[in-house]
């Protein structure tokens, strides 16, 4: 009994020994035989006889398979017989075979890659709990908050967010034993840890109060760096800059806050806004809140908006385009588009792929119309066939997908190799469970798409042509050579907009690299020299050691130069503040301009090589002489349009430093934050007469940047840097060294990226293409090799027959271009936000992208065309 | 396509099985083999096409009461042979004398004399 069991079960999946469907197909068999025998016996004709046989038995295909379906697990057999058929033929056709599981598995794997990248940046949720429902409140999205009003919004929001809080950025000096070192972090109060839902893996987190600011958390990261792992920690007293601090608690690893601006935070403490909360002027806040329940993203945006326009109105100026933003999108926005582009692009390759793997696939099945004719006489229904057919092309690309999954695993880590550190979450990159699931899904859809070509030409086989010896078949037929044309031109047509696109990527990375930076970036080397809790912050001490330090680094041989600024173009801070022109009218306080404030040592302009019309500082610029500025040639624009700005006035209305300052001197428009960025007004004061840079203790006023021109090699020279700073001052730390080429480049880091990926896929685009379009006109001149043969022998010309080929080539291809230009129109918005100073119309890239298309899609009609008119005439005709 | 009516006695479920059983009681047939047998033994009422002869052939292998086993036909032809067993045989009798039953009570049920 077990034994019955267990063949019964063994049958049902289709293993251990004949199943009960090749039974019944034997059994039926010899039925049908025998009594074909009969009737031949009693006179009829063997064909007549087998015929009448099969109706007397009822044992056609569908009698038969309405049988079938009755057994147990009547659907699954025919599927895992026709997958076996399927991988029989496969070993019997090898070449064919291997090139479709090559496109296969390079449209799959590429696909695969892309979307997991995909996947880890704007899919999955970030780290927090509840993340979709933490926001950002912001002036225009992104810039910072002043205490006073993030009371007031706290204050008043309540019915829209569960929770409101705030994050500073904090920057102190771990002084200990040894030399001190410059930590990054962040002051939050009291709401922002348990909005994020995250727990301290030892101890706890500041309470809120006046005490929270002496109590500090580390992260694990520096836990391990400076304390050892010690699991003792908690309680142990921390110098930084003039303040003892205690550990109350370490961060698990996997924590990260902030996920934007000070994504490198590794200390957080507490901030007491109680000594601030009247302050609306300056503004260093940002603003974290988390959305109510079911409070939907509107509604909390018309609360804020309410609450700063009551605000606006009592304090003009102040709450000014204040929006709620998903955390999310602040995090990955910028990077959005470019990675569904990547996607969009893939997706056609993968196409690509599918159109050739569609087209060899018909080739095949040309091949195989006999097979299918014969199986449709003795009964196989139409959707027994396809059925077929489709089986065998999925298990074709799931057994590709495999291999594509197993290139995506090769992908993915030459992805996150490459651009971890431009695109943001990159590096949670992986092969998991869902980008497995969309690469199962992509196969058997891929399968399906061109599995189906093959499957509706031959299933609607006319039995008795395809019985004849007649080499023309159902592949030759109308049908058939509209799908080909449809074949070439949507090829044609993704490839065109494959190649506009990297061509518009590489002309927009060329315009990024070539342009005038305003400075001259190599050999420039820069390190922030931080005073904050040394003796050397005193007033009276800070710009002699300041002007020590510059005199050791010039007297060094290997320099050329060196100065000093407040904040470094391109790798530092920007600060803005507003300013008033002298004689220009004078806006309302809310409205004035305001500028990038920047603080020089005299040699800047020298040392980093920017122009400068009239003159730079010199020491005579100190405290006692006539206030002076110089101003970039954005600021002089907008203010003094027209005129020479040398010679007017203008002043800070904020801070130590509020006196009118003559302008000296007006400089050219440098790159700022990023390689994109647009020339924004900017002022420079010199640092000789600066009160705020000379003897304000807060922290942010206790550091500089030197900048130093090397003769030769700028990165060498660092170490001797780092030597003559604590030969000066040992007790003043070095940091954030950075070399200005290397964040040059760096900037331009994430367009080639794009770039090169796109160029990838352009490329690999017009290889499938051009074999694809070439494939498909010789198969199609294969298929009229009589036609051409007759008449070439009817007198044509050579030239005629071979025209007629080619027109019909070129017609495809010509409408595959006019749907590329189409599409490449409607998708212009989405490619403008990659480009920088192109226009996603271009005319000179399409014109060179429709040359190489028309190149390869001549070639690929002319080639077999010309082969077809050379034919040995008598031999074609036999 | 295949009209069961016609070909199983409806009115009567498991009646195909026991034409089949006992057809097979004096000797082992191929598949055409019992077709013609039932054909004759129920003086053409029952003709057996394919779509259900199989499937009650393997159900009652299934029970263990049929085996079969590969051989050669008259024309030398390679066919299956369906033979009873001796479950097969004890099926046989037990429901023929319960048919008998059956038959007789209903005949006297629907005589329009009683």
């Amino acid at each position: 009994m077990l034994q019955r069991m267990w063949s019964r079960l063994a049958e049902s999946f289709g293993i251990g020994g004949r199943s009960r469907t090749d039974r019944l197909h034997d059994d039926a068999e010899a039925f049908v035989a025998m009594l074909t025998d009969e009737h031949i016996a009693r006179g009829m004709a063997p064909d007549a006889a087998r015929r009448a046989a099969v109706l007397e038995a009822e044992a056609s295909e569908s009698a038969r398979e309405a049988v079938r379906d009755e057994e147990p697990r009547a659907w699954l057999r025919p599927l895992t017989q026709d997958a076996r058929y399927a991988m029989r033929l496969m070993r019997r056709t090898p070449g064919l075979t291997l090139a479709v599981m090559a496109a296969i598995a390079l449209g799959i794997g590429a696909t695969t890659t892309t979307f997991s990248a995909v996947d880890a940046v704007l899919l999955r949720p970030l780290p927090y709990a509840n993340a979709d429902r933490l926001v950002v409140v912001l002036h225009r999205g992104t810039n910072p908050v002043s205490a006073a009003n993030f009371l007031d919004w706290q204050r008043g929001t309540s019915a829209s967010f569960e929770a409101m809080g705030a994050a500073e950025y904090w920057s102190p000096n771990l002084r200990g034993a040894g030399s001190p070192e410059k930590l990054t972090g962040l002051r939050l109060t009291p709401e922002i840890l348990p909005m994020l839902g995250v727990q301290p893996a030892i101890g706890r987190w500041p309470a809120g109060g006046a005490g929270s600011a002496r109590e500090v958390v580390l992260s694990d990261a520096l836990w391990r760096r400076d304390f050892g792992a010690d699991p003792r920690v908690l309680g142990r007293a921390l110098v930084l800059d003039t303040d003892t601090d205690v550990v109350v608690g370490v961060m698990p690893a996997t924590f990260h806050f902030a996920p934007f601006w000070a994504t490198h935070a590794e200390l957080w403490s507490g901030l007491d806004l109680a000594p601030r909360a009247s302050q609306r002027g300056s503004n260093s806040l940002r603003v974290f809140a988390k959305l109510r329940e079911r409070v939907p993203l509107a509604r909390a945006q018309a609360n804020v908006t309410a609450v700063t326009g009551a605000l606006e109105a009592q304090f003009p100026g102040s709450n000014r385009n204040v929006t709620v933003t998903p955390l999310k999108d602040r995090v990955v926005g910028d990077v959005r588009p470019t990675l569904l582009v990547l996607f969009g692009a893939v997706a056609c390759v993968l196409l690509l792929a599918c159109a050739n793997v569609a087209y060899l696939l018909l080739a095949r099945a040309a091949a195989r119309e006999r097979e299918f004719a014969v199986r449709c006489a003795i009964g196989a229904s139409r959707a027994r066939v396809i059925r077929q057919l489709l089986t065998e092309s999925v298990v074709l690309s799931v057994t590709g997908g495999v291999l594509g999954v197993a290139l995506a695993t090769l992908g993915v880590r030459a992805f996150t190799g490459l651009a971890a550190e431009s695109v943001p979450r990159l590096q949670g990159m992986t092969i998991d469970a869902r980008v497995l699931a969309f690469a199962t899904v992509l196969s058997v859809l891929t399968g399906l798409v061109f599995g189906l070509a093959p499957a509706r030409t031959l299933s609607r086989l006319n039995v008795n042509r395809g019985l004849r010896e007649d080499d023309r078949g159902a592949t030759s037929g109308r049908a058939s050579r509209n799908l080909r044309r449809l074949l070439v031109a949507s090829q044609v047509a993704l490839v065109f907009v494959l190649l506009a696109g990297a061509g518009l990527l590489l002309r927009s990375f060329a315009a990024l690299r070539t342009q005038d930076l305003g400075f001259a970036p190599e050999g420039i080397a820069s390190f922030v020299v931080s005073v904050s809790g040394s003796s050397e912050a005193e007033p009276g001490r800070r710009l002699a050691f300041y002007n020590d330090v510059m005199a050791r680094v010039r007297a060094m041989p290997g320099v050329e130069s060196a100065a000093a600024i407040n904040h470094m173009p391109l790798v530092g801070d920007i600060w803005g503040f507003p300013y008033v022109a002298f004689d220009r009218p004078q806006p309302k306080p809310e409205d004035r301009p305001s500028a990038t404030y920047r603080v020089v040592s005299p040699g800047y302009f020298e040392t980093m090589r920017i122009a400068v019309e009239g003159r730079t500082f010199t020491n005579a610029d100190r405290i006692g002489a006539p206030p002076v500025v110089i101003v970039n040639h954005a600021l002089a624009a907008s203010t003094w349009p027209a005129e020479s700005a040398i010679g007017k006035r203008l002043r800070v209305p904020f801070g130590d430093d509020q006196d009118w300052c003559t302008v000296v001197g007006v400089s050219r428009d440098t790159v700022r934050t990023d390689l994109h960025d647009v020339p924004e007004p900017e002022m420079f004061l010199p640092l000789e007469q600066n009160h705020a840079y000379q003897s304000n203790a807060a922290a942010h006023y206790a550091a500089m940047t030197l900048v130093v021109r090397a003769r030769s090699d700028a990165a060498s020279l660092v170490p001797a840097f780092r030597a003559a700073v604590h030969e000066a001052a040992p007790d003043v730390p070095v940091s954030e060294v950075s070399l200005l080429q290397e964040a040059v480049d760096r900037g331009a880091d994430g367009a080639r990226f794009t770039m090169a990926l796109l160029g990838t896929f352009a490329l690999v685009a017009l290889t499938l293409a051009s074999v694809g379009i070439f494939g498909v006109m010789s198969h199609d001149v294969a298929g009229r090799r009589r036609e051409i043969g007759i008449r070439l022998a009817l007198g044509a010309s050579r030239g005629r027959v071979v025209g007629g080929v080619i027109r019909d080539g070129l017609l495809a291809a010509v409408s595959g271009l006019a749907c590329g230009f189409a599409a490449a129109w409607v998708l212009r918005t989405v490619v403008e936000g990659l480009l920088f100073r192109i226009a996603p119309l271009d005319p000179a890239t399409f014109a060179i992208a429709t040359a190489m298309v028309a190149t390869v899609a001549t070639l690929g009609c002319l080639l077999p065309a010309w082969r077809g008119s050379r034919m040995n005439v008598g031999r074609e005709l036999k | 396509m295949t009209d069961r009516s016609r070909t199983t006695g409806a009115l009567l479920p498991g009646s195909l099985d026991m034409l089949v059983l006992q057809a097979l009681r004096a000797e082992a047939h191929h598949g055409l083999g019992i077709a013609r047998r039932i054909e004759q033994m129920t003086q053409g009422a029952f003709t057996v096409k394919v779509g259900s002869l199989f499937p009650a052939l393997y159900r009652l292998e299934r029970a263990g009461l049929v085996t079969s086993r590969a051989g050669e036909s008259e024309n030398r032809r390679q066919a299956r042979f369906y033979s009873l067993t001796a479950a097969g045989k004890r099926r046989l009798r037990s429901e023929t004398v319960t048919w008998r039953r059956l038959v007789g009570a209903l005949a006297h049920a629907l005589d329009p004399t009683s």
